[in-house]
């Protein structure tokens, strides 16, 4: 899947998808859980909380 | 670039290109170069930049968090710098017991609104840097 793809699919800018793959972006929850419903799996899967 | 990129990259170009404008005029016009800062009115045409095409996305929730950044930064900067200028302007102007020229609070004003669109717009590109690459 590419950038755009994913960002089409989750009604974002593939900008906005750069910058959560380089961490300088965190999503909102509903962004997040929209991206793990494309992937078919769990948020935190996806996305892990750096303490 | 995204929509939002291109409105700040506006506010950038236009709000400088205003700024030198008036001040390569201003030896040879003096005060009437002022009018140089209706430049500024080109940034009338930013929202084009947010019109809806199909099913594009034009502005996302990362955009409307930029945007708030810069806007705070920007309106925030301006806002400080009148304050202090006029402040400074008033006291040194009584120091001299002689009357604030209107045109220099103009100058002031007109100045402070092209420093507010600059700052929105460097912000803004500044916080856009670096995610414009390919897959």
């Amino acid at each position: 899947m590419t950038q755009q793809s994913l960002a089409d699919a989750v009604g974002v800018t593939r900008q906005t998808i750069v910058a959560m793959e380089t961490g300088t972006y965190t999503p909102s929850l509903a962004l997040a859980i929209r991206i793990a419903r494309v992937f078919e799996c769990k948020v935190e899967d996806v996305f892990e909380l750096n303490e | 670039m995204n929509a939002v990129e291109k409105v700040a990259w506006t506010e950038l170009i236009v709000s400088v290109l205003a700024s030198i404008l008036v001040l390569a005029l201003y030896p040879w016009m003096g005060n009437a170069a002022l009018g140089g800062f209706g430049l500024l009115g080109l940034l009338g045409i930013t929202p084009l930049f947010l019109r809806k095409r199909g099913k594009q996305v034009v502005r996302d929730e990362r955009d409307v968090e930029i945007e708030k950044l810069a806007s705070w930064f920007g309106f925030g900067t301006a806002w400080v710098l009148l304050l202090i200028s006029m402040v400074v302007i008033t006291m040194w102007h009584s120091h001299l017991q002689r009357d604030v020229p209107t045109s220099l609070l103009s100058v002031l004003l007109w100045a402070q609104f092209a420093l507010c669109y600059a700052i929105k717009g460097a912000t803004a590109l500044v916080q856009y840097r670096g995610t414009n690459r390919a897959a």
